[in-house]
């Protein structure tokens, strides 16, 4: 057994599980429930790139789903624009937003940026609920956009069953992680994090710190985008509401926050953790109890932020490391 | 040559001069101590010169350029890098990850910045701590980290401010012996520091600064000697006796 096997080895096997699993999982329902893990953690390894390496908290990238969600929408739907390069136009347009948030936002600091990003996505939502027509371009207020289900297929980004979707959402969460893979081996991964943890420090050492977060601010936004795109092909229903509400924003920082900022594993395990807690309490208790999640997840950061500051993912990296040393005799460098 | 001049330089923060009517120069291959009481502008010079802030007036020039009005990550491309009085690592990362940041700053290869780094960690014998989290260094380390990270950055001229500071005997005596190699190796050095002993055994030439004005500058002896400086130091009285 190489050191590589030790490393590549359980990713080879979880991609293997996460392959084969539609093929166990035949009813709907859970699968559908797969298909938002898999699209919350895509979603919060996109918005990682900024909270977690640049080290701030930005709580805002609901704006950028629904920016996503309402350009490949509306071009579809009255242009006749496949989806596909609707995705890619919302994900420049995402692109371009974010840079003009970032740009004065990223000179404040800690909770003043959140709340500065809170107030562009809430202003972005607001505006979408109250514009019926905005020129040529209809967007219909709060009564949002419907897609109409006539012509499946992979062109179209529409399918009748649910296994398609997953197998979507599948590669573009580990394209997404591969990203990051790279970029925090990269140079600008680590001006993002010199950037983030010590600012005047990074300056001194040649880093443009308001450059590379503006970098990672974009391509951050190009790629929550890319969800957006997927959400709406998914429901084929899209109002602000839906992927526009704050309620996302706040789910991919809880994911984040609980699961580990800034490394790559992290978002993944928050998802793999909380989003079953989501979709069974909106099941179970759904009529009773609405938003029991929330609680839930309020308990759960309060408990980890207590003990594990740095999130769930670095126990359980060390309880890896451990077990993998004891059985092959080899310790891995951090 | 003169690597770094510094012309008429002053800086205000609101009503307070903290530096009055500075001119400076240093020779290219040489160590030139800043010494004075706490207080006296001696960080303040520092950050007009790496670019923190710009002086209220007064130009600096780095290697023939006018380099009054430029952004520290400019500068430290260009050459020009520096450590901070108090130390500021990249905590949740390892010694070679802080290093790794300084070396990218003249290559965007991953391979080749981590090859500088170990090399310029080799150079000040920390090659031991390389996978060890910056949290949990002791300050000689962190103090010397801050020197690795600026070397990495393959500097013309080094700004240390006051590296030696807490640190025990042996450890300064070994600090004196590193910045003695560094010179030997070709950066030229400009230092701050409080340790008398230290900054006599290092520096050229030495600039006293008191109430943000030089009152002289010369060699370790000279300056030693001088009645000014030791009224500075030690108050009137003693001028006097």
């Amino acid at each position: 057994m190489g050191r590589n096997t030790i490393r590549i080895g359980p990713l080879v096997l979880a991609g293997v599980i996460a392959l084969g699993l539609p093929l166990a999982v035949r009813s709907a329902t859970y699968l559908h429930i797969l298909v938002l893990l898999y699209l919350y953690a895509y979603l919060t390894t996109s918005w990682n790139l900024v909270g977690g390496f640049a080290g701030v908290l930005p709580l805002g990238h609901s704006a950028f789903v629904g920016i996503g969600a309402y350009t490949s929408t509306v071009l579809s739907l009255q242009y006749g624009i496949s989806p596909w390069i609707g995705m890619m136009i919302g994900g420049i347009l995402a692109a371009i937003v974010g840079v003009i948030i970032g740009l004065p936002t990223f000179k404040m600091r800690g909770a003043y940026f959140a709340l500065a990003t809170i107030a562009f996505a809430e202003g972005i939502r607001v505006m979408v609920e109250n514009i019926d027509n905005l020129g040529p371009i209809r967007l219909n207020g709060p009564r949002g956009l419907q897609i109409p289900p006539l012509n499946t297929g992979l062109l179209n980004f529409m399918f009748a069953t649910k296994e398609p979707y997953y197998y979507i959402i599948l590669f573009m969460l580990a394209g997404v992680l591969f990203l990051t893979y790279a970029i925090s081996r990269s140079k600008l991964g680590h001006y993002l994090v010199a950037g983030g943890e010590e600012p005047e420090a990074a300056m001194a050492l040649g880093v443009n710190v308001a450059r590379a977060k503006l970098i990672a601010m974009a391509m951050s936004s190009f790629l929550t985008a890319f969800a957006g795109t997927f959400w709406a092909q998914f429901t084929l229903y899209i109002h602000p509401k839906s992927v526009m509400s704050l309620d996302i924003s706040f789910e991919i920082a809880f994911i984040a926050l609980i699961g580990g900022r800034g490394s790559i594993a992290g978002p993944v395990l928050g998802a793999l953790l909380l989003r079953p807690v989501t979709d069974l309490s909106r099941i179970y208790f759904g009529g009773k109890l609405p938003g029991l999640h929330l609680i839930i997840f309020g308990v759960v950061l309060v408990l980890v932020m207590i003990y594990q500051p740095r999130g769930l993912q670095e126990p359980l990296t060390r309880a890896y490391r451990s077990v993998t040393k004891k059985l092959f005799g080899h310790t891995e460098a951090a | 040559m003169r690597i770094l001049e510094l012309k008429g330089v002053n800086k205000s923060f609101g009503g307070l001069k903290a530096v009055e009517d500075f001119n400076l120069s240093i020779e290219e291959g040489g160590i030139l101590g800043l010494i004075g009481p706490n207080g006296a502008g001696k960080s303040t010079i520092f950050n007009c010169i790496a670019g923190v802030y710009p002086p209220t007036a007064g130009e600096i020039y780095f290697k023939g350029e006018n380099i009054t009005h430029q952004r520290p990550w400019d500068l430290c491309r260009k050459g020009l890098a520096r450590t901070f009085q108090i130390v500021k690592p990249f905590s949740s990362r390892t010694v070679l990850y802080n290093v790794t940041v300084g070396a990218f700053a003249t290559t965007g290869k991953r391979a080749e910045a981590e090859r500088r780094a170990l090399k310029v960690l080799r150079l000040l014998h920390m090659q031991d701590v390389k996978d060890v989290r910056a949290s949990t260094l002791t300050i000689a380390y962190l103090k010397r980290l801050e020197i690795a990270r600026a070397l990495a950055t393959q500097p013309k001229l080094l700004l240390l401010d006051e590296v030696m500071a807490g640190l025990r005997p042996t450890e300064v005596d070994e600090m004196v012996k590193i910045i003695k190699e560094l010179r030997e190796s070709g950066v030229t050095i400009f230092v701050i520091e409080h340790i008398m002993r230290a900054i006599m055994a290092l520096s050229d030439r030495i600039a006293v600064l008191h109430f943000g004005k030089k009152i002289t500058e010369g060699t370790p002896k000279e300056v030693a000697s001088d009645e000014r400086v030791i009224k500075a130091y030690l108050g009137e009285e003693y001028g006097t006796a």
